[in-house]
């Protein structure tokens, strides 16, 4: 047991050491949070609207007055023909024009379509402000995000991102980084079984991702006003799976890689790319291709995504998650069993 | 009493690679054994085997009494281990590293203080300072501490004094005399032949097999010409100015009151001298003394706290980038890229140095020629033994004819056979009027130069040649002048 300690605390001293990885570690966060918290947003606000109408008639009036009233759009001009509207659009003046066609009463919406997925959010708004005429736009109620804050959707998606990334590149890099100064010769030509190293290696690393955890709840919370309506318990244990999880990933990658660079790599492009793409975090799974819904199937971070936002942000029990957390529990045991049947007791050759 | 190694036929292939061939041989307890061989001779392969790090494809080990293969966890409980790189945590202090190994091998400092004193004590003082800023002979004390704190019954030692000074190397061999009286086995590797003296038998390993095992005298006898290849007659010796060239002063290298300081630390503190066209000069001087510190200044990659110096004619404090383009430089880090093939590395070198297409490809093949690499010329460099890479090293740091080349420890840990190969180079480009700043550790290497300079605490304690040197201080070799001058250091190497 000293042994194990001593081990962790020499971890310990060469993570607090290096300053610039902890400045990074616990920069990296906050810089996130406050990066998809405040400028990073889908909210659909203040839409640069041109309309296009030869003359005023009643319906227009009416249409404008409507689309000004709301807080989604804001009306920047009114140009005489579409051409002229097409010109401001293309100069980056105006992101939508609605025109009015002379005589007969159709609408037509031109888009500034460069971010398809924004157009078609303020396509459908503008297609609910103006076609509703009688009240303003359709009441729609929102359950758990009424005032469609993006930073609901965003805080879980940071947690997974990030506590796959610390844990899994982190152990993995330092462990490597052993292999490389010679100094796990020396570790395994001692009495210490090396799963002992491994262990106590991780230890520090969980320490940090709990220490982690809580600065991005707590900004969530405080900054970001983003409600914690489910048990904190939970939140934690649930999240404390899926860090071992990535601690286990860290561990197998640490096993494949002979150089920290190689690590580095592994743990950025074979974690990082799909987690980020795959999990659900920028693109809905249920809207992709069939082949890449299985992929993202086995996903870990897509489970813990969903966990937390139902945890967090729906405030559901526990029960309500089970299926995720199983899915979790069982990947984990898993990915553990395959790092320490594979960590290696003698050199590779 | 059984043996406390026992090799019985042990064969190892690393995919095509034999680096093990049928090897066998036993070490007695409490025995001083030497291995000796030259770069990829396969001791390190040997040391992992015996420390249970790798499995043998072949044959069987014992280490005090327990199978390699079966028994590895006993094994490792009773040997200490340095592997040839440097293996401590460079981010933990002194003592930290101390205590982490003692606590691994489940003993503490305290209660294995008895078998470290002789060793610890010296380094003892800088327990607060970081492992990764003390001199390379004071890691080796350090290392070799953590290896024996919890008193290991066989000390497997790949070459521990790589890099390291006479003096520190003499007191490390001391410390591993006053081990054997308590009765622990060694088994070290060493490419020094007065370390290869105090083994009480060596084996000589070559390509994998084992060629012969006995007194080491006998050994170095039997293989004269690797180990003590004749001395190397100089061709067209002293000074030889090349004609177009003689517009430029005579001195290459000129230092008048050089002095850096670090805070209140003076690391080149106050030394003046000068090289002059196409002389050898040896730059020596013990780990910490100044050396490196003084070798960036002239190479312009350090400005000077104080004084004055000319390199090429080229002021050492306001010219650097003309200094850069006119000297050469290979450092003990070996300095080629390892993934690039020969010819490539002598392509990327050239055209640095802004050399023309033709003109470098007339002179790689010249190059090429003169070295006997024609058939490598394709081979990745890192498939080169140590010895070929840094006779390539150094004709690539005067591929481009400068006026100086300054060599820092070119030759470490390779054999004397090929250390004499590397000097034939050195001699060949001092007669074609390239000057030859060389520092080294090997002190049958300083009686090559010309002239030498000994470093102690920052100042030049000597400067002579070799033969004025041993007079004036009326030591029979340069190995003794050096030990006596180094002695008298009294500031702490680091």
């Amino acid at each position: 047991m000293k042994q194990f300690f001593s081990f962790v605390l020499k971890e310990a001293r060469h993570i607090l050491r290096d300053r610039r990885t902890m400045l990074i570690l616990f920069g990296m966060p906050v810089v996130l949070m406050l990066l998809f918290g405040f400028a990073i947003t889908t909210d659909v606000r203040n839409v640069r609207t041109v309309v296009v109408t030869s003359q005023m008639s009643p319906q227009a009036q009416q249409a404008v007055e409507r689309l000004s009233a709301s807080e989604y759009f804001t009306i920047t001009a009114t140009v005489a023909t579409p051409q002229e509207a097409e010109q401001l659009i293309r100069r980056q003046r105006a992101d939508l024009a609605i025109i009015f066609a002379p005589r007969h009463e159709g609408l037509q919406l031109m888009v500034d379509g460069a971010d398809p997925n924004m157009a078609q959010q303020w396509t459908n708004y503008a297609q609910q402000v103006l076609v509703n005429r009688s009240s303003s736009v359709i009441t729609s109620k929102l359950l758990y995000n009424p005032q469609m804050r993006s930073a609901y959707n965003f805080v879980p998606a940071i947690m997974g991102m990030l506590l796959m990334l610390i844990c899994a590149m982190m152990t993995s890099i330092s462990i490597v980084r052993e292999k490389e100064k010679g100094t796990m010769e020396v570790l395994l030509v001692s009495p210490v079984r090396p799963l002992m190293v491994v262990v106590a290696k991780a230890v520090p690393y969980l320490v940090l991702a709990i220490l982690i955890l809580t600065t991005i709840l707590l900004m969530a919370h405080f900054v970001l006003d983003v409600p914690l309506v489910g048990s904190l318990f939970w939140i934690v244990g649930v999240s404390i799976i899926y860090i071992l999880l990535a601690l286990s990933l860290g561990l197998l990658i640490s096993n494949i890689a002979q150089t920290q660079l190689v690590a580095l790599l592994l743990s950025a492009m074979v974690l990082l790319m799909p987690v980020v793409m795959l999990s659900g975090m920028l693109f809905p799974v249920e809207s992709m291709p069939q082949v890449l819904q299985w992929v993202a199937a086995i996903v870990p971070p897509r489970y813990y995504i969903e966990a937390m936002r139902k945890l967090m942000i729906m405030g559901v029990g526990i029960h309500e998650v089970a299926r995720e957390v199983t899915i979790l529990s069982l990947m984990t045991l898993f990915l553990l069993t395959v790092a320490l049947v594979k960590f290696k007791t003698r050199l590779a050759d | 009493m059984a043996n406390a190694i026992e090799v019985q036929g042990v064969s190892k292939m690393y995919g095509r690679v034999q680096a093990l061939e049928d090897v066998s041989f036993s070490v007695g307890k409490g025995e001083v054994f030497g291995l000796i061989g030259p770069d990829g001779a396969g001791k390190t392969t040997l040391y992992r085997i015996l420390c249970t790090l790798l499995l043998p494809d072949a044959g069987t080990a014992t280490v005090d009494g327990f199978d390699t293969v079966r028994q590895m966890r006993e094994i490792r409980r009773r040997v200490g281990y340095m592997p040839g790189r440097f293996s401590l945590y460079q981010d933990l202090t002194v003592e930290e590293n101390l205590q982490f190994f003692a606590t691994l091998f489940g003993t503490t400092v305290e209660a294995g203080y008895d078998s470290i004193r002789a060793i610890y004590s010296q380094i003892e003082r800088f327990r607060d300072r970081k492992a990764g800023a003390l001199s390379g002979g004071m890691k080796q004390k350090l290392a070799l501490s953590c290896a024996l704190v919890h008193s290991p019954s066989v000390l497997f030692l790949d070459e521990p004094t790589t890099g390291v000074d006479p003096v520190s190397r003499k007191e490390f061999w001391d410390m591993l005399g006053t081990l054997k009286e308590r009765g622990i086995t060694i088994l070290a590797s060493t490419p020094y032949l007065d370390e290869v003296r105090r083994c009480e038998r060596v084996a000589f390993l070559d390509r994998g097999r084992l060629r012969g095992i006995g007194a080491p005298e006998v050994i170095l006898e039997q293989f004269r010409d690797i180990f003590n290849p004749p001395g190397i007659e100089r061709r067209g010796a002293g000074c030889v100015a090349a004609p177009q060239q003689s517009t430029r002063p005579e001195n290459v290298i000129e230092v008048e009151h050089l002095v850096k300081a670090f805070g209140s630390f003076h690391a080149v503190d106050d030394i003046s001298f000068s090289v002059k066209r196409g002389e050898i000069f040896g730059f020596l001087g013990a780990n910490g003394a100044g050396k490196t510190t003084a070798m960036h200044m002239l190479t312009g990659l350090n400005q000077p706290t104080s004084g004055t110096g000319t390199v090429v004619g080229y002021d050492i404090r306001t010219q650097h980038e003309q200094i850069k383009k006119h000297i050469g430089y290979m450092s003990q880090k070996f300095s080629l890229y390892e993934d690039l093939t020969v010819a490539e590395n002598i392509r990327l070198f050239g055209g640095i140095y802004g050399m023309k297409d033709d003109e470098i490809a007339r002179k790689t093949d010249e190059l090429l020629e003169r070295l006997k690499f024609d058939d490598h010329k394709n081979d990745l460099v890192s498939s080169l033994p140590l010895g070929w890479k840094q006779k390539l090293a150094f004709s690539v740091s005067i591929f481009h004819e400068p006026g100086v080349v300054f060599l820092d420890e070119p030759t470490g840990g390779v054999d004397p056979a090929t250390r004499r190969q590397f000097w034939e180079l050195i001699y060949d480009a001092a007669a074609r009027g390239i000057t030859v700043f060389v520092t080294t550790h090997y002190m049958d290497e300083a009686e090559y130069c010309d002239r030498i300079s000994i470093m102690v605490d920052g100042k030049i304690s000597a400067i002579g040649t070799p033969d004025e040197l041993k007079r004036r201080f009326h030591q029979p070799d340069m190995d003794h002048v050096f030990t006596y001058l180094a002695r008298q250091a009294t500031r702490s190497a680091d």
